[in-house]
């Protein structure tokens, strides 16, 4: 079976058969020409199943990325030996950790959901913002780590 | 309805949520350190979350309406709400053990 791999609209044959009741736009979905297409009004096709499987396994990594970042802040705040003279430091990197973890796994969900939809639709993929996010969260929970092992370690006044 | 056979496709999901399910361990076993009886439901949570990569989804009804990420999304946001009153709680208070 001949299988396109382009998830772009209007790449495919059109076929008269393909028209959906109802529906005034054919989705060349990357499953075949001959492949049923499921009348969902407004909801697009069942996109080919290797997308999906392919989308939900990016969310599960992006789970899983969030649950590492709960461990690591609950571990930071109740195994972490105290800073000297900053007792709440570790809450000042931990709870930071955990609400990350928190807002990634949101995300993820959100950004699932986005990408299925356009699947179903044969429209381009959204870009993920998590990247971005996770990056610059971490850097600045970085310098706050930093800054809060200097200052322990010259002692504040 | 599935057009061509995922194969390996398959497999990878179902690893993946085996993943996912191990990280859900791990957070329940570093609870289950300090307050067993916290860290105890989260462990069986883990055994939930594998059950639920294994689960064969309806393939007609669609994995687009699948719910099973909404629920890993939600499960994830009460458990890390858990960990940051843990985190402030601290390990010691006998009421929660």
């Amino acid at each position: 079976m001949d299988k396109k791999i382009s998830t772009m609209p209007g790449r495919g044959i059109r076929r008269a058969g393909m028209r959906q009741p109802g529906g005034e736009r054919v989705t060349d979905h990357p499953g075949g020409d001959d492949s049923p297409v499921t009348s969902e009004s407004g909801d697009g096709t069942e996109p080919d199943a290797r997308y999906t499987f392919a989308n939900e396994r990016t969310f599960l990594a992006w789970s899983r990325t969030s649950l590492a970042l709960v461990v690591g802040g609950l571990a930071i705040a109740q195994l972490l030996p105290p800073f000297p003279g900053i007792p709440w430091g570790r809450h000042l990197i931990g709870t930071p950790l955990i609400l990350l973890g928190c807002a990634v796994s949101v995300i993820s969900y959100l950004e699932w959901k986005a990408s299925q939809r356009a699947l179903r639709h044969g429209q381009p993929l959204p870009r993920s913002r998590l990247p971005q996010i996770l990056a610059i969260a971490i850097a600045v929970i970085g310098l706050i780590a930093a800054a809060l092992a200097l200052l322990s370690a010259v002692g504040v006044p | 309805m599935e057009y061509a056979d995922p194969g390996l496709a398959r497999e990878r999901t179902e690893l993946a949520w085996t993943r996912t399910a191990v990280s859900f361990a791990a957070l329940g076993a570093a609870i289950l350190k300090y307050r067993p009886l916290i860290g105890l439901p989260v462990l069986v949570l883990s055994a939930v979350v594998w059950r639920l990569g294994r689960l064969p989804v309806p393939a007609r009804a669609g994995r687009t309406r699948d719910r099973r990420p909404l629920l890993i999304t939600m499960t994830t946001v009460g458990v890390s709400l858990v960990a940051l009153a843990l985190s402030f709680l601290g390990p010691g208070i006998a009421p929660l053990r």
